[in-house]
């Protein structure tokens, strides 16, 4: 696909991406304590669920409050599969994101005929319909306490480590390619206004639900490798809670700009984890800076740091 | 028969709450265009408030329920002016800042009450006899009482006060509105107390039935939304007959298969109303 100007691949952000990859490639080199490994693990995971939701979110302005679906989905088929009959976890994780985005079809379909509130609670309504199946069919489940041993993606903690990096670099990277490419920029088209990209020709109900599908398989590649990273499936894949925390994660990081959101995902799981010292306040400080930047920094951190730093450079400059 | 009245007031009551909260949300919808992610969480913090007034502090029952009524309202117009209104230029920055704060109530109820349920006692202890076949406990027709009062003051307020006819014409068109010189901020603030205090008072009622728990406003705002969808956002007649349907369909369902079935339902119930007609039973036809 022909690039809409004339970049060349080394520009300013790229290669502020490749060496945001260099150095997360690097970190088992230097970092030896495993509990910090894992943490980054764990980030690189949600790095993935946030960019996926950004590209449908993000770019074409709906905004669903369900992607815990996609996400429990993939998690649920990849741990089931692996546990019942002993699928290996490169086939597991393909199923997953291949039911996910079975999801995003059905549930896509009647949704996208919506907008605004309506998509936002049918999506919210939509999630809650198999977090209920879990705990009917505990006996297949596990019920509330979900499953345990499933096979682990990768004996050692290197191995683990750079799988996951593997994951976040290429779906974070085909949505990053995908956002930038005419595809995205149509996307967009729709989010600003849906009746003019309309008229201009653009079969808007095709390419949202074709989002929708993409954004599923790519959460629900996540959520299967996240119960092969856990050894462990449970409802609170499923939740509401996870949802919420995805789009916490994208609006900290700056919608709709893809970098923003992953950013926004390292960002909040390293917080997270640092809060770990006061167990009792931390979800409700957690919580209560998330309001506080929903308050004062709309635009996201990343966006408001760049334009604040792009201000300083014309300062000095002029 | 003996099931048959069962289901038929239990389905009542459960109607009840339902159309408490459904006519909260829908007001502040139709008439602010405020998406109110964090009504339910009002519904909890009544049960919580009317755990600590009536159970831990062991004021008297009137005195209670008053109490809980009012601080949630005044908390929730305090949420408005704070948090709501800096943001209300777009529709979805509302949606994030209510849910964010929900998941922040629900922290504070785990932080200061702990995760466990607590029990409120019932309102009155005693079991009814009705048509000398079945026991119901009296508490579940206090709160079936008590609701379709409130129901009837709210209409009685809407279309028979002067207030009432400004929130009607804030509803209708808010710049017309603001050319006949009405405040639409004092609409706003009054139409926001008012759906609080019926969230809380139906958490309140509740209470003694359900307990109260730091979790319960997830799920029924899930089955509050199948309500508004089902009866079409700005139908008020609507949604009294959609909390109906949904209250009784999920009471049968739990009586004749399983309760889980009957939490699932209003999902379902929600996904084909969107799908075939989304402007809900009584609404206006929208361009959705």
């Amino acid at each position: 696909m022909p690039e809409q100007n004339n970049r060349s691949i080394f520009s300013g952000e790229r290669v502020g991406l490749l060496i945001a990859l260099a150095i997360l490639s690097a970190v088992p080199l230097f970092i030896k304590n495993r509990a910090i490994v894992e943490i980054i693990i764990l980030a690189n995971i949600y790095a993935v669920y946030v960019a996926s939701w950004d590209i449908l979110c993000g770019y074409t302005g709906q905004v669903s409050f369900g992607h815990a679906l996609f996400i429990g989905g993939g998690a649920y088929t990849a741990a089931l599969l692996n546990f019942y009959f002993k699928f290996p976890p490169w086939v597991t994780i393909f199923f997953g994101g291949g039911v996910a985005a079975l999801f995003g079809l059905i549930i896509g379909t009647p949704c996208l005929r919506l907008r605004g509130p309506y998509f936002a609670l049918a999506t919210f309504a939509a999630a809650a319909f198999p977090y209920g199946l879990t705990d009917v069919f505990w006996e297949v489940t596990g019920g509330l306490d979900g499953l345990y041993g499933i096979t682990p993606i990768w004996p050692t903690l290197e191995g683990k480590y750079y799988f996951s990096v593997l994951l976040t670099a290429v779906c974070c990277g085909l949505v990053y390619l995908g956002g930038r490419s005419k595809k995205g920029l149509i996307l967009k088209s729709i989010r600003e206004d849906e009746v003019a990209a309309m008229a201009s020709g653009v079969n808007t109900t095709a390419y949202k639900l074709t989002t929708f599908v993409i954004s599923g398989f790519l959460a629900g590649v996540a959520g299967a490798f996240y119960s092969h990273n856990q050894l462990h499936v449970g409802p609170e894949t499923l939740s509401i809670n996870l949802s919420v925390l995805v789009i916490i994660m994208s609006v900290v990081g700056g919608i709709g700009t893809i970098t923003g959101p992953i950013a926004g995902a390292y960002l909040l799981t390293i917080f997270n984890e640092m809060m770990r010292e006061w167990e009792e306040l931390r979800l409700l400080i957690y919580t209560a800076a998330v309001v506080l930047f929903l308050l004062f920094l709309p635009k996201g951190v990343l966006p408001t740091l760049s334009d604040g730093i792009k201000q300083w450079i014309k300062r000095k400059g002029g | 028969m003996n099931i048959f009245l069962e289901v038929l007031v239990y389905g009542a009551v459960q109607s009840s709450i339902y159309a408490l909260l459904a006519m909260g949300f829908c007001l502040i919808f139709g008439v602010a265009n405020i998406v109110n992610l964090a009504h339910t969480a009002f519904y909890m913090i009544g049960a919580y408030l009317i755990y600590t007034f009536f159970s831990v502090l062991k004021l008297n029952l009137a005195m209670a329920i008053l109490l809980s009524v009012v601080s949630v309202a005044i908390l929730a117009t305090g949420m408005y002016r704070y948090c709501i209104r800096p943001v209300m230029f777009s529709e979805w920055s509302v949606m994030m800042i209510t849910i964010s704060l929900a998941l922040f109530f629900q922290q504070l109820m785990i932080f200061i009450y702990g995760p466990a349920d607590r029990n409120v006692e019932g309102f009155i202890e005693k079991k009814l006899t009705l048509l000398g076949a079945v026991d119901i406990d009296a508490q579940r027709l206090l709160t079936l009482v008590v609701s379709v009062i409130l129901l009837v003051l709210l209409w009685l307020f809407i279309y028979r006060t002067r207030m009432g006819k400004a929130i009607l014409a804030v509803a209708q068109d808010r710049e017309a509105a603001l050319f006949m010189g009405i405040n639409s901020e004092r609409v706003y603030l009054t139409v926001i107390a008012i759906s609080a205090a019926l969230a809380a008072a139906s958490g309140a009622l509740i209470a003694p039935t359900i307990g109260a728990r730091p979790e319960m406003w997830a799920p029924t705002l899930g089955k509050i939304f199948a309500v508004v969808v089902l009866g079409g956002i700005g139908s008020l007649e609507g949604t009294i007959l959609a909390a109906l349907l949904i209250g009784y369909l999920e009471v049968v369902i739990s009586f004749s298969i399983s309760s889980y079935f009957g939490e699932i339902v209003s999902v379902i119930v929600i996904l084909l109303m969107l799908s075939f007609r989304p402007s809900g039973l009584l609404g206006k036809r929208i361009e959705a």
